[in-house]
C-alpha cells in the first residue's frame, strides 16, 4: 500500500497551465471591463476557497467571514495611509490581524451546527457596528481614500491571480493531507474524533485562523484595488453570505468547487446586478433550493455525476462509481 | 501494580447518582468484564476513564500517574482508548481512512507509518478487503470490527469495548471473542469490557465487576460472581430465586 501522491500530476500540470493561460491574458488582449472583473472574481476565489476550509472541511458554516474581510481589509488601508509602507507588507499584517481576530472566536467553536452558525451571524454584525462607529480608525460610514497608483492596480491583477492560484494549491493540499483527514473526522463526529486522538480544540483553532488570514488578506488585497474602504460594506452581511453562496454553489466541502461558486457568483454579480438588481438574489434562493434538493455537492457534485456517466457510456455497461 | 486504577469515582447527573464512588483495579494484560444492568453505570464509567465525561469526585490512575484531568484525546494518546456501544465511524471518510486518522495520532505517528499500522490492524480484525469502501456499506458486524479496528490502530495499553458483541449473531459473536483474546495475547493489551450477552463476557474475562444503581456489588471470578446472591438479586429482583435457577 503505496501513499498516493498528495496532488496528481496531471492535475498539477493542467492547473499551472490554466494559471499561465490567465496571466498572460492582459498582455494579450483583455478589456479593461474583463480585467476588472477577473482581478475582483480571483480576489472572492481566494476568500470562497478559504470560507470552504471552515465551513466545509470542518463543517462549522461561517456567516460571520465578512468580519475576518473587513479587519484584514481596515489594518492594511490603516498601515497603507499612516506608515507608508508596501502594500504587499499591509496586506500581511491585515491577515495576520484577521487571522488572530478570527482566533479571538474562539469560544464558538464549542458550539456546532447552527448555533455556531448564528454565533458567526452576532460576531458579524457585532463587528460591523463597532468598525463603523469606529471613526478614528475606519473613517466611520464616509470610509478611507487609499492613494493607491493607477500602475499599481492594474498590476493587482496578477496579485490577485497568484493568491487565488496559492490558495487552490493549498486548498487541495490540505484536503488530501493527514490534517485534511482529521479535519474530516471531526466534522463527521467531534466526540469519536476525541476517542481517536484528535483534538477537535486545536485543529479546528487552526483552521480558523488560517481561514480568517486569507479572508484578511483578500481584504487588503480588494481595498487596494478599488482605493476605497467603507466599513458597511467590508463588513455587510450580504458580504458574509455571499461566501457562503460560493462555496454551496461550487461544492461545499470539495476543494475546489468554491472556485466554480465564485465565477459563477461573479458573473451573475455584474451581469444580472446591472439591469435587475432585485433579480440576483431571486436567482440565488432558486439556486440553494435547487442543490438542496437535488445535489448537495453543487455544480463539482453535478459535474462529478455528468463526468461519470460519459465516462460509463464511453467505456461500456461496466458500473464506474465515483466517491464523493 | 495495576496498570488502570479508579479511586472512588463518582459521577452525578443532578440528583441522580450514575456511579457511586467505585474502585477498580486493571492488571497488565487482564480482561477485565463489568457486568450490570441496564442504567447500572456501564456506559458512565467507561466515558469517565476515557475522558468524555468528568467525574464528580475521585481519580483515575494510569500506571499510577493521575489521568483524571485529562481531554479525551489526550487519554488515547497516554494509552486509553474506547470503542461506542452504537458504533460512530466518520461516514465521510473510507474505512481504510478510518483507521488512518486513528492511527495518526499513536504516539505521534508519521503519515506513512499511519497507513502501514493501518493496514496492520485491518488485516487483524478481517477488514482488510474493504479498504475503500465506506463504512456504511459495512454490515453491523463490520461497523463493529471498523470501531475496534480504529481503536487499536491508536496502541492502546487500557482498550476499553463498550458491547461490542451486542447485536451480532452468534457466529459473528464467537469470531469477536477470539478477536479480543487474540488481541490480547498477541498485543499484550489489557481490556476491560461491558457485555449483555452473557456467554461472551463469562469465557473471555479473568475477573468480573458487577455494577448495580452506580455501585460495586459483587466482584471475583466469572464462576463465582454469577452464583453471588446480591448479583442474582440485582438482574432478577430481590425475591430470592429457587435454587438451580438459571441466571440469564
Amino acid at each position: 500500500m503505496t501513499a498516493p501522491p498528495l496532488i496528481p500530476r496531471a492535475t498539477a500540470r493542467a492547473f499551472v497551465a490554466v494559471c499561465a493561460v490567465l496571466a498572460a491574458l492582459p498582455a494579450l488582449d483583455l478589456s479593461l471591463y474583463n480585467h476588472n472583473l477577473l482581478t475582483r472574481a480571483y480576489i472572492l476565489i481566494a476568500a470562497a476557497l478559504a470560507w470552504n476550509w471552515m465551513g466545509g472541511f470542518v463543517g462549522q458554516v461561517s456567516f460571520g467571514h465578512a468580519a475576518t474581510f473587513g479587519v484584514g481589509g481596515f489594518v492594511a488601508a490603516r498601515l497603507i495611509l499612516d506608515l507608508h509602507l508596501p502594500p504587499q507588507l499591509c496586506w500581511l499584517a491585515g491577515a495576520l490581524a484577521a487571522g488572530v481576530f478570527a482566533l479571538g472566536a474562539h469560544p464558538l467553536l464549542r458550539l456546532r451546527g447552527p448555533y455556531f452558525s448564528i454565533a458567526t451571524i452576532g460576531v458579524g454584525e457585532a463587528s460591523r457596528v463597532v468598525f463603523t462607529y469606529w471613526e478614528k480608525f475606519t473613517g466611520g460610514a464616509t470610509g478611507l481614500s487609499l492613494p493607491i497608483d493607477a500602475d499599481f492596480q492594474y498590476q493587482l491583477y496578477w496579485w490577485a491571480l497568484g493568491l487565488a492560484a496559492a490558495v487552490a494549491a493549498a486548498s487541495v493540499v490540505i484536503r488530501r493531507s493527514s490534517f485534511g483527514l482529521r479535519l474530516l473526522a471531526i466534522k463527521a463526529d467531534v466526540e469519536a474524533a476525541a476517542d481517536v486522538g484528535i483534538s477537535a480544540t486545536l485543529y479546528q483553532d487552526l483552521i480558523f485562523m488560517l481561514s480568517g488570514a486569507v479572508v484578511g488578506l483578500c481584504g487588503g488585497i480588494s481595498a487596494s484595488y478599488a482605493s476605497f474602504i467603507e466599513p458597511g460594506d467590508t463588513f455587510g452581511f450580504e458580504r458574509s453570505i455571499g461566501f457562503v453562496l460560493m462555496a454551496v454553489i461550487g461544492g461545499i466541502g470539495t476543494a475546489l468547487g468554491p472556485v466554480l461558486g465564485a465565477a459563477v457568483f461573479v458573473l451573475v454579480d455584474t451581469t444580472l446586478l446591472a439591469s435587475y438588481p432585485e433579480l440576483h438574489l431571486g436567482l440565488y434562493g432558486v439556486l440553494l433550493i435547487a442543490i438542496i434538493l437535488f445535489e448537495p455537492l453543487g455544480l463539482t457534485g453535478l459535474g462529478r455525476r455528468v463526468m461519470g456517466r460519459v465516462a460509463r457510456r464511453a467505456r461500456g455497461p461496466k458500473p464506474a462509481e465515483g466517491r464523493a | 501494580m495495576a496498570l488502570l486504577q479508579t479511586r472512588g469515582l463518582t459521577r452525578r447527573f443532578g440528583g441522580l447518582t450514575a456511579l457511586d464512588s467505585v474502585d477498580l483495579a486493571l492488571g497488565a494484560g487482564e480482561i477485565l468484564g463489568v457486568i450490570g444492568p441496564n442504567g447500572a453505570g456501564k456506559t458512565t464509567l467507561f466515558s469517565l476513564i476515557a475522558g468524555s465525561l468528568r467525574p464528580t469526585a475521585g481519580e483515575i490512575l494510569l500506571d499510577g500517574q493521575p489521568v483524571t484531568r485529562l481531554a479525551a484525546h489526550r487519554r488515547v494518546r497516554a494509552g486509553i482508548v474506547r470503542t461506542h456501544q452504537i458504533v460512530r465511524p466518520f461516514a465521510n471518510l473510507t474505512v481504510f481512512e478510518n483507521v488512518v486518522v486513528a492511527a495518526m495520532h499513536a504516539h505521534g505517528g508519521v503519515a506513512g507509518h499511519a497507513r502501514d499500522r493501518a493496514a496492520d490492524v485491518l488485516e487483524l480484525v478481517g477488514l482488510a478487503d474493504r479498504y475503500d469502501q465506506s463504512p456504511g456499506s459495512l454490515t453491523l458486524a463490520g461497523r463493529k470490527r471498523l470501531e475496534l479496528a480504529r481503536a487499536l490502530a491508536t496502541g492502546p495499553r487500557v482498550l476499553m469495548l463498550d458491547e461490542v458483541v451486542a447485536g451480532v449473531n452468534p457466529a459473528e459473536a464467537l469470531a469477536f471473542a477470539q478477536l479480543i483474546r487474540r488481541v490480547r495475547d498477541g498485543r499484550g493489551v489489557s481490556v476491560v469490557m461491558t457485555e449483555h450477552v452473557m456467554p461472551a463476557v463469562m469465557s473471555l474475562s479473568d475477573r468480573i465487576i458487577v455494577l448495580e444503581h452506580g455501585k460495586r456489588i459483587a466482584e471475583g471470578a466469572p464462576r463465582d460472581v454469577v452464583s453471588d446472591p446480591r448479583v442474582i438479586a440485582a438482574y432478577l429482583g430481590s425475591e430470592a430465586p429457587a435454587a438451580g435457577e438459571a441466571v440469564p
